[in-house]
């Protein structure tokens, strides 16, 4: 489907930032005239990468339980660990992907607290090391 | 804009001022934050004209503040010399102009720098930084009794204020986090486990005292502190942890708020308030710093995602700076593990 999504919202930020805000006679239509354009090129780059960062999170979370349940001796959250790594993506829209991610997300944040209080250090670096890439990710330039 | 906000601004401050021929001119709504309406307008009465600012509440605020909090804040440290807009007028009621409101002085040919600039300050960015700390080491070094701010929210011992804030804005991520926060819930986690030492003394805190919120001139002279409304009783180094969050520092954050290096602007800070800088202390208040951002941010996305307050600054915080955030936390978070 021709113009990408992409491609129109870029083209539309470009018209609102250059033709349309300057036109506007108050200032404060003006400021939130070049906020809603930077707004719409996140909106562009969200389009691109939207589905795609919200899977491999998921992924990275799903491998992440499957590599450490085998040491939590809690059996509802090994249990609840388990589930979800088992559990797998039905539909690749950025909804769909965001309800897996909110229960990955909770059960993550429930297992580094047992973490925290019963796994190495080790273990807590994991943790960690999937936290600071789903942060990498999701990191939204201004270029 | 609306002829019957000007009409009604003109009545009230007609009264208020006991000024029966005052007239309200050129009224228009300029940025200001998402969290009160900013209009700009000029009063006019006996052959003379002032250039005044109205901060009116919106229909939903973006942090539930006391109304009268910024108010006073500045009637404070306007007496004490630093600089603030001159407050003329505090409208608690909504009669008036439908919501609460206040008003105040214009500062004229004055600029605020965009935290999105790389480099907003140029030439002027040591004197600005200069002032900016010594500034900022001022109200860390007053005495909220003597400023008559001794009945601000916030703390009431030294060895209080960590966990009120934390309380706070903990609080705020429950009610209002659209996802579940796994990083923001780990920094909290972290801050209650590690705490800070007590606060040298209790002071009045801006609560929001960065770049971007002072306006400047051209000669590179601070003219005033702006977006007192979060202002409350807490640890001094809380506003220092503050100001020099990355988020601020214009990409470069080894100059905090795009200005004087680290170790100078804490210097400056230093010298000013007489209080000292513990590195420990200072780092648990950074990272308190970025976790009270994600708090915010994610508030503000709330108010966007529903309807509450459709400003898109709200929206540009929900993606922008909360992604920020998170990002500094994990960072610092996943180093200390």
């Amino acid at each position: 489907m021709k113009p990408d999504a992409q491609d129109i919202l870029n083209k539309s930020a470009d018209q609102l930032m250059g033709q349309l805000a300057p036109a506007l006679n108050a200032q404060y239509s003006q400021g939130a005239a070049a906020v809603m354009a930077l707004l719409l090129k996140f909106a562009g780059k969200e389009y691109e990468r939207g589905a795609d960062i919200r899977a491999a999170e998921n992924a990275d979370m799903r491998a992440l339980f499957v590599e450490l349940a085998p040491r939590v001796s809690d059996a509802a959250l090994r249990k609840s660990l388990e589930d979800a790594a088992a559990a797998r993506e039905t539909s690749f829209a950025i909804s769909a992907l965001n309800v897996a991610n909110h229960d990955l997300r909770r059960v993550l944040i429930a297992f580094q607290i047992w973490i925290e209080d019963n796994g190495s250090r080790e273990d807590q670096r994991r943790i960690w090391s999937v936290l600071k890439a789903s942060a990498d990710r999701r990191i939204v330039s201004l270029f | 804009m609306s002829d019957a906000l000007s009409e009604n601004l003109a009545k009230y401050l007609a009264a208020k001022l006991n000024a029966p021929d005052l007239t309200v001119h050129d009224l228009a709504r300029i940025p200001g934050g998402a969290s009160r309406e900013t209009y700009r307008f000029r009063a006019r009465h006996g052959g003379t004209e002032r250039k005044l600012i109205l901060r009116r509440d919106p229909p939903a605020s973006l942090i539930e503040t006391e109304r009268s909090t910024e108010y006073r804040a500045y009637q404070a440290f306007h007496k004490l010399g630093l600089p603030v807009p001159e407050p003329i007028a505090l409208e608690l009621g909504s009669d008036a102009l439908e919501r609460p409101f206040f008003i105040m002085a214009e500062i004229e040919n004055a600029m605020v720098g965009s935290i999105l600039a790389p480099d907003p300050y140029g030439a002027h960015r040591d004197r600005i930084g200069q002032q900016f700390f010594s500034i900022l080491g001022r109200i860390a070094g007053a005495d909220p009794k003597a400023l008559g701010l001794s009945d601000f929210e916030g703390a009431s011992a030294p060895d209080r204020c960590w966990r009120h804030e934390v309380a706070r804005w903990e609080k705020v991520i429950d009610e209002d986090e659209g996802e579940p926060q796994p990083i923001a819930r780990a920094a909290i986690r972290w801050l209650k486990r590690n705490p800070p030492p007590p606060a040298q003394k209790i002071c009045v805190v801006h609560g929001d005292y960065r770049s971007g919120n002072f306006l400047y001139d051209a000669n590179g002279d601070i003219r005033a502190i702006l977006d007192w409304e979060m202002a409350h009783l807490g640890d001094p180094l809380e506003d220092l942890g503050w100001a020099i969050d990355p988020l601020w520092a214009h990409h470069d954050p080894s100059h905090p708020a795009g200005t004087l290096a680290r170790a100078d602007a804490i210097q400056v800070w230093e010298d000013a308030s007489g209080l000292k800088a513990d590195p420990g202390a200072l780092a648990w208040w950074e990272m308190f710093a970025s976790l009270k951002g994600c708090a915010i941010w994610i508030s503000a996305a709330h108010e966007y995602a529903t309807g509450r307050n459709d400003d898109p600054v709200n929206a540009f915080s929900g993606w922008y700076c909360l992604a920020y955030h998170n990002k500094v936390l994990a960072d610092r978070l996943g180093a200390l593990a």
